[in-house]
């Protein structure tokens, strides 16, 4: 208590250079929050556009599908087993039939992947019921991104090619009946969409599936025969992974902001203990004990961070709360990126992520406080008191 | 009972390769009450004495003893504890704490004692008085002249009333009339409350005020005079 009391006086009294370091201090605590929350809320925003545009409650996928193997497509479908067919019928899922397939658009040829998908599903948030529409040509869907890279647009007609069970190639015409407006890059770029129906007399594997996406209200899949179910969990993976790394590399702003912080900190600390010698030598005579005099300088510096989280929290708080209101433009270089990503972002902040990184940076303060005191442990007061470091 | 006894006390500095003697063989006893002085010229080693009885340093043969307590066997924090409890320094320099108020200055030595805030808030402002300085209280020391700056460092010294106060050289910057306004006082609180005053001087203003005067030259006590 008397220590608090000594610092607050200290730190009041010495003017401009506390309010300098708290203003540093304040701006690395607002500055990593700020950006953590960016990361925080992309990772929430992308979780969240995956789950509802792809991967809902879980999918249960053909043994023999393997997502990142475009070998394994021609044998990865199978006719859809009774325990999950019961589930179709409640609405509780919905059946998918990925074929690999080639497009001629502006006279080019492009290797896409055929995607059959019943228009009436409600589970993801693919606007499937304009497969539902009757058309002079195989009704399709594409993302935005896929349209671009395409060129094509609603009402364009384009020549689709697939092989069938037996390894025959035949031919369509499909027609863009809806370009969708998906943040979820992997259902959208190299991806035709067509109704379930169609594609599996197109293929002939009638009640045949790839995959089978059961909707959020599911709970506890558990594999059944050929099909495995794989969880939220495990389809979220790679999103959380690439976050993590993305994270990682933005942390180096982190550490910069911490340094210069804690830079400004030692700076002082030094600078305080070496102009304050003689005041030093004042305190022992007094009747403080060296561990006291530590302790005061110590708190002194940690204060800082303690008027910082004040100082920050006032310019921080409406900065921050402005920007997770109206977020904020995001290039659209970004859509390469690697993972959904919406056209604003709003950040996300946690009570977690404010508390941990005040506790860091108060640790980080304090330590970094204390290391310069250490030289008055080694002092003689009688020198300190003439002014000299011993 | 002898409030400080010293016997056969030597101390000795590390200079390069060698070492200096600051003291050699020293025996003093100073009783409660006494108003005396250690006095002698520039590195005679009177400060360095003042500062072995404060508790600020230690012998390097010999003891001493102050308020029954070896000061040669004291650890940090009990010397510490001997210091704030029974003893005031009042400084050539002064040595106020810049950033507080005269008020705070005086009321430090309390702090660290952690007396309650009423009585410490009373015994701050009867120093003060005692003083002469109630009107600076909000004042910080780089307001303060000289003379004044020292009157606020002899109410932080006696403002806990110690049994002994060690005073170096404590006119060296001030006038004479700033001095004998200081001495007069130190006089006054000697007589009253029977605080033992040892004073490190060479300054011909205080010695006249002087009831014992030990004359320390090259380190040891080459004449110890009492005044009746």
């Amino acid at each position: 208590m008397l220590a608090l009391k000594l610092a607050y006086r200290n730190l009041k009294g010495a003017g401009l250079r506390t309010w300098l370091n708290v203003a540093v201090l304040s701006l690395a605590y607002v500055l990593i929050i700020w950006h953590q929350g960016i990361f925080t809320g992309m990772l929430k925003h992308g979780s969240r556009a995956v789950i509802e545009d792809e991967i809902a409650g879980g999918q249960y996928w053909h043994k023999n599908y393997d997502p990142f193997d475009p070998l394994s497509y021609d044998e990865s479908h199978g006719p859809i087993p009774a325990e999950l067919s019961s589930l179709i019928e409640d609405k509780k899922a919905t059946p998918i039939l990925i074929r690999q397939a080639a497009i001629y658009p502006e006279g080019r040829v492009q290797t896409v992947l055929l995607k059959g998908i019943e228009p009436g599903q409600k589970i993801l948030g693919i606007p499937s019921a304009s497969l539902g529409k009757e058309e002079d040509a195989l009704p399709v869907l594409i993302g935005r991104r896929m349209a671009r890279s395409t060129s094509l647009d609603i009402g364009d007609y384009l020549t689709i090619r697939w092989r069938d069970v037996q390894g025959t190639f035949d031919a369509v015409e499909g027609k863009i009946v809806e370009i969708m407006n998906t943040e979820v890059v992997v259902i959208d770029k190299g991806q035709l969409w067509v109704p379930l129906a169609e594609l599996q007399k197109m293929t002939g594997m009638k009640d045949e599936a790839t995959i089978i996406v059961v909707s959020q209200n599911v709970q506890g899949q558990k594999d059944v025969s050929d099909w495995k179910f794989k969880d939220q969990k495990f389809l979220l993976t790679d999103i959380n992974q690439m976050v993590r790394s993305k994270r990682i590399s933005a942390s180096i702003l982190y550490v910069v902001l911490l340094f210069l912080a804690m830079l400004a900190i030692f700076d002082t600390q030094v600078l305080s203990i070496f102009k304050r010698r003689k005041e030093i030598g004042t305190l022992i005579a007094l009747g403080m004990t060296r561990r006291q005099v530590i302790s005061l300088f110590t708190l002194e510096g940690a204060m800082h961070g303690i008027l910082a989280i004040g100082i920050g929290a006032i310019y921080g708080i409406p900065w921050i709360t402005f920007y997770s209101k109206i977020g904020m433009k995001v290039p659209q270089a970004t859509e390469e990126y690697g993972f959904a990503l919406a056209e604003r972002l709003f950040p996300s902040y946690s009570v977690a992520l404010v508390l941990g990184t005040v506790l860091i940076v108060m640790a980080t303060v304090t330590i970094v406080s204390y290391l310069p005191t250490r030289k008055i442990s080694k002092m003689k007061p009688t020198e300190a008191l003439k002014g000299k470091i011993s | 009972m002898n409030l400080v006894e010293i016997e056969n006390l030597v101390k000795r500095y590390p200079m390069g390769k060698s070492q200096f003697t600051a003291l050699k063989n020293i025996n003093l006893q100073f009783e409660k009450g006494e108003y005396s002085g250690i006095i002698g010229p520039s590195g005679s080693g009177k400060t360095t004495l003042l500062n072995i009885i404060g508790s600020l340093d230690i012998p390097s043969e010999g003891s001493a003893t102050v308020l029954g307590k070896k000061i040669e066997k004291l650890s940090h924090r009990e010397a510490a504890r001997l210091r704030s409890r029974h003893m005031g320094f009042i400084f050539q320099t002064y040595n106020l704490l810049p950033v507080y108020t005269v008020f705070e200055n005086v009321e430090f030595p309390l702090l660290i004692m952690k007396m309650p805030e009423k009585e410490r808030k009373k015994k701050v402002m009867d120093a003060l008085e005692w003083l002469g300085m109630t009107d600076k209280v909000d004042s910080r020391p780089a307001q303060l002249s000289g003379g004044e700056s020292q009157r606020v460092a002899v109410a932080r010294a006696i403002v806990k009333q110690p049994e002994l106060v060690l005073a170096d050289e404590p006119t060296a910057n001030l006038d004479a009339e700033n001095s004998y306004n200081i001495l007069e006082r130190m006089v006054k609180l000697n007589k009253e409350l029977k605080t033992t005053f040892i004073f490190a001087t060479h300054d011909e203003k205080v010695i006249r005020y002087l009831e014992r005067k030990i004359y320390l030259v090259d380190g040891q006590v080459a004449r110890d005079e009492i005044i009746h």
